[in-house]
């Protein structure tokens, strides 16, 4: 009896332990990417290398295959200078993620250089760092977001076509807005797989990679200053992985960006990098508009089936608006609101963000996942929105992001609609989760034959936006691949010379080049930098003539002190835009606002002509 | 005089281990929702409702009101608040009482399911929920076969090894470590993450331990004992580590029943050890003379006979 019993224990022990050793080296599941790290020549150790050039220096990061345990550490960067190679840099191979991170100061980035890096193992990797455009009417920006691999909705198909059509406009930035990598733990892997698939685009042009929930290894993220997160969801606040693991991922990403303004760490050692990069006389504020936020479970009223979920139309958008919730936070406020004024070798400005400031979707996952309000959109806190769509407003920023699967765009409004910036959410290149632009009430001062989508909303915490285009994909499952789940790319043309901002929204597998070629639906879009501030209740200033071509003007509440904006002018006149009843202090300069120019203009003041040189 | 019922505590245990595990999972479909999403936006399951006739505007909804999905979603609570009240009402002779019993370990099986969809086909996540899962069979087979029978405690076994075994995948790093394990290591213990991985692993090997030990006569009980206090220790981390005076009602509607549902884990290894008490001891921890008999407890087995 004893020796029966054990043996049937023991025969269920071995049962399990082989289905689930099975399992484990089962390679192929219908629907998942396998990852694995390859093995690769020493030829080939160098897997890609990403850069940016800003304010006279080179930061580029090269991204290494595993080294052996006798091969060197040392990776050296070289440029060509005539037929020569020269070193301009070396460094050590960090072993946690494998990069070798270089940074060159005095760099020359008025004209372009070949550069090489190369691994004393043979390996050499082959690339250009571009002259800074700053000549260059337009500065287009190809912008992508939602990176998944997983076949189930064709992740596995191949990215040529967008190597191809960036290739084909020679895209000057390139911006990854986040998810470029899906896997929770294996983020190294991934992040090869990332630099094979994008390298070949990558190597010759600044990119720029924000590292989002899933890159950080978590489905969302409500950083909270790097707390530790524990809850299914991590809605409770903070990462779920460890902070080693979350600093290797930045440290693949973000090392080569230009560097962080304000560099103090946060919880678990996990660095900032939110800063600038001025390219083209475009100036990009790249921000992390997850780091720093609160997490909202335990901290708001539940209102839905998950505590970042709001399913209650009843409920009171003011409930979940609580004090101390943050969302940008003090330091990157401040680092915004200081960008905002400066515009020295800048004609435009542009933030850069993982998701926009609203409620931008109203159905997730499911065909019938109605939801009245998602916290891990930007339109909560509703403070937090106010103060960054106020700060971001005073210098006509326009802003780009991601993070939606849902390709849109918003005119965003605080006090009233349509007085804050334009957004432009681009559409995922592999499309994980789905997401409807769907109100149920037709949207109020649509534009003529606009979809009943379109129009003045107020999303679900309350906030006020205004659509101008939703690529919302099938409904009913329909294939299941790309397209149908609205996947795709996003085209921001910078018209540095007519001050355009220029909105294409491509689909996957179309040569964009090509005249036949159709966007979603909605685009492509134009606006002028001018309407990141145009508020409709406004009235404007009398022209002002200057003797400099493009001189930078601000506005300063006469009684408050409070800068309403500044800009950089087009041309030798600027009608400044103000609200009615209120006085204005205006300052201008050929490169900052620092001549008084009037003490208390107001809407509808006679023109003047202004002297500055 | 009633005569001493030697197996009313470990029944109660797990009768109280079903009822806590059933209510946990009670307070995630009324309060939260069910893990079920996974399962059902899938292609596969609407084209299995279209082959009942199920329209896709009927089994999505229109969005302004629930479609089907949402209506069994809500539907399945009840059930599970079946289940619980079950737990304390069910006998050794109520057949019907059992078989649905028999049924929410059926749910429970599908919502281990789903979670090992969710966790990308992870073997260790369905496989740690075997104690879970095997709880209300356990008090079903306990109540009708008797708590000392072969089968009943072989399924025990076999609940304690998939629970441990399970857990020990993940501690042990052949499966990538759930993300919570770290974090409620690194915050309880107030150690590095390198510390916290080799906690893990030590943890990890135990679980392994344990479940070998739990099959070998002389080590059986002492393997019982640290599992019960393994398995209530992993459970009260999370409402541990999570709760705050800051938040909600202290956050507990967010991490008390994560605790709750997971009581089999340490009330099965505790049924087992009290199982398991020799003869001598197990007849001075005996139920007191006029403690209400359990239906279907009367084996032919001898009290404290630790063969069955």
């Amino acid at each position: 009896m004893k020796l029966q019993k054990w043996l049937v224990i023991c025969g269920a022990a071995l049962f399990i332990a082989g289905v689930a050793v099975s399992q484990q080296k089962n390679k192929r599941k219908k629907g998942r990417a396998v990852l694995a790290i390859p093995e690769v020549a020493k030829k080939d150790l160098i897997c890609f290398a990403l850069y940016t050039v800003h304010d006279k220096t080179l930061k580029l990061t090269a991204q290494l295959y595993p080294l052996a345990a006798d091969d060197s550490r040392t990776v050296r960067l070289e440029i060509k200078k005539g037929d020569q190679w020269v070193e301009v840099a070396r460094t050590t191979a960090i072993e946690q993620g494998w990069t070798a991170p270089f940074r060159v100061e005095n760099w020359d980035d008025s004209r372009a250089h070949h550069y090489r890096v190369v691994h004393g193992a043979g390996s050499v990797y082959k690339g250009l760092i571009r002259r800074n455009p700053v000549d260059k009417d337009e500065i287009i920006v190809a912008s992508f977001t939602g990176n998944s691999i997983h076949p189930a909705h064709g992740g596995d198909i191949s990215r040529q076509d967008i190597i191809n059509n960036v290739r084909k406009i020679d895209a000057d930035v390139l911006f990854f807005s986040g998810d470029q990598v899906y896997d929770h733990h294996k983020h190294y892997a991934a992040w090869l797989k990332f630099g094979r698939d994008f390298g070949e685009i990558i190597k010759d042009r600044p990119t720029l990679c924000l590292p989002d929930d899933h890159d950080a290894g978590q489905p969302n993220l409500w950083g909270e200053s790097g707390k530790v997160s524990t809850l299914g969801g991590a809605s409770d606040g903070g990462y779920s992985r460890p902070g080693v693991y979350v600093q290797e991922v930045e440290r693949a990403q973000t090392s080569h960006f230009p560097d962080p303004v304000d560099p103090h760490k946060i919880g678990q050692g996990i660095g900032v990098w939110f800063t600038n990069l001025n390219w083209g006389k475009v100036d990009f504020a790249i921000l992390e508009d997850r780091k720093f936020k609160t997490g909202p479970a335990g901290r708001v009223p539940k209102q839905g089936p998950r505590p970042d979920h709001i399913r209650n139309p009843e409920y009171d958008p003011a409930s979940v608006d609580v004090e101390g919730a943050v969302l940008l936070g003090q330091r990157q406020l401040k680092f915004l609101d200081k960008w905002a004024q400066d515009w020295r070798h800048a004609d435009m400005k542009v933030a850069l963000s993982a998701t926009i400031f609203c409620g931008g979707a109203h159905i997730h996952g499911g065909a019938n996942g109605r939801l009245h309000a998602d916290m891990d959109s930007n339109g909560w806190p509703q403070t937090g929105r106010h103060r960054a769509l106020a700060t971001l407003r005073k210098g006509f920023a326009f802003h780009c992001a991601g993070d939606q699967h849902l390709a849109t765009i918003f005119h965003h409004g605080l006090d009233e609609y349509r007085d804050a910036i334009w957004s432009f959410c681009v559409p995922s290149i592999a499309n994980l989760y789905l997401r409807w632009w769907d109100p149920l009430e037709p949207g109020v001062n649509r534009e003529p034959g606009a979809p009943g989508y379109t129009g003045d909303h107020l999303d679900g915490f309350h906030n006020k936006v205004t659509n101008y285009a939703a690529a919302n994909p099938v409904k009913k499952p329909a294939g299941n691949v790309l397209n149908t789940r609205s996947a795709g790319f996003g085209i921001v043309r910078l018209n540095t010379r007519k001050r355009e901002i220029t909105m294409e929204c491509w689909p996957r597998n179309v040569d964009i080049t090509d005249p036949a070629a159709s966007q979603y639906p909605g685009w492509p879009r134009t606006i002028s930098q001018y309407d990141n501030y145009a508020p409709p209740s406004w009235g404007t200033l009398g022209e002002l003539t200057f003797d400099v071509e493009d001189p930078v003007v601000q506005l300063i509440d006469a009684t408050t002190r409070e800068v309403l904006y500044t800009v950089r002018a087009n041309g030798k006149t600027f009608t400044a835009g103000a609200p009615k009843g209120k006085a204005f202090i205006v300052r201008a300069g050929k490169h900052a606002p620092d001549t008084v120019i009037s003490q208390k203009a107001q809407v509808g003041s006679a023109p003047r002509t202004v002297t500055l040189n | 005089m009633n005569k001493p019922k030697p197996d009313s505590n470990p029944i109660l245990l797990l009768r109280l281990g079903t009822f806590l595990c059933f209510a946990g999972w009670t307070w995630v479909h009324f309060y939260w929702e069910g893990p079920y999403g996974v399962l059902l936006w899938q292609d596969a399951t609407y084209a299995f409702a279209e082959r009942l006739g199920v329209s896709w505007e009927s089994f999505v909804g229109s969005g302004a009101d629930d479609g089907l999905v949402q209506k069994w979603i809500a539907w399945i609570g009840w059930l599970y608040l079946g289940c619980t009240i079950l737990a304390l009402t069910v006998r050794g002779k109520s057949r019907i009482q059992m078989a649905a019993l028999m049924g929410g370990s059926v749910l429970l099986a599908i919502v281990a399911y789903a979670r090992y969809l969710a966790a990308q086909r992870q073997l260790p996540m369905f496989i740690e929920h075997g104690g879970q899962i095997l709880i209300p069979v356990l008090l079903v087979m306990a109540l009708s076969l008797g708590a000392r029978h072969r089968v009943t405690v072989i399924t025990a076994i076999v609940a304690f090894i998939t629970t441990f075994g399970g857990h020990g995948c993940y501690a042990l790093g052949l499966w990538p470590v759930p993300s919570g394990y770290h974090a409620m290591t690194s915050l309880i213990l107030q150690v590095e993450h390198e510390t916290a991985t080799s906690i893990l692993r030590v943890t990890g090997v135990l679980d392994f331990v344990v479940c070998l030990g739990i099959c070998i006569p002389s080590l059986r009980r002492g393997c019982a004992l640290y599992a019960a206090a393994w398995g209530f220790l992993t459970a009260i981390a999370r409402p541990v580590v999570g709760m705050s005076l800051s938040l909600n009602y202290w956050g507990a509607d967010h991490f008390l029943h994560e605790a709750v549902l997971r009581a089999p884990h340490f009330l099965i290894p505790l049924h087992l050890f009290i199982l398991w008490r020799p003869p001598r001891q197990a007849e001075t921890l005996a139920s007191p003379p006029d403690s209400t008999p359990e239906s279907g407890e009367a084996v032919s087995e001898r009290p404290g006979d630790p063969h069955g």
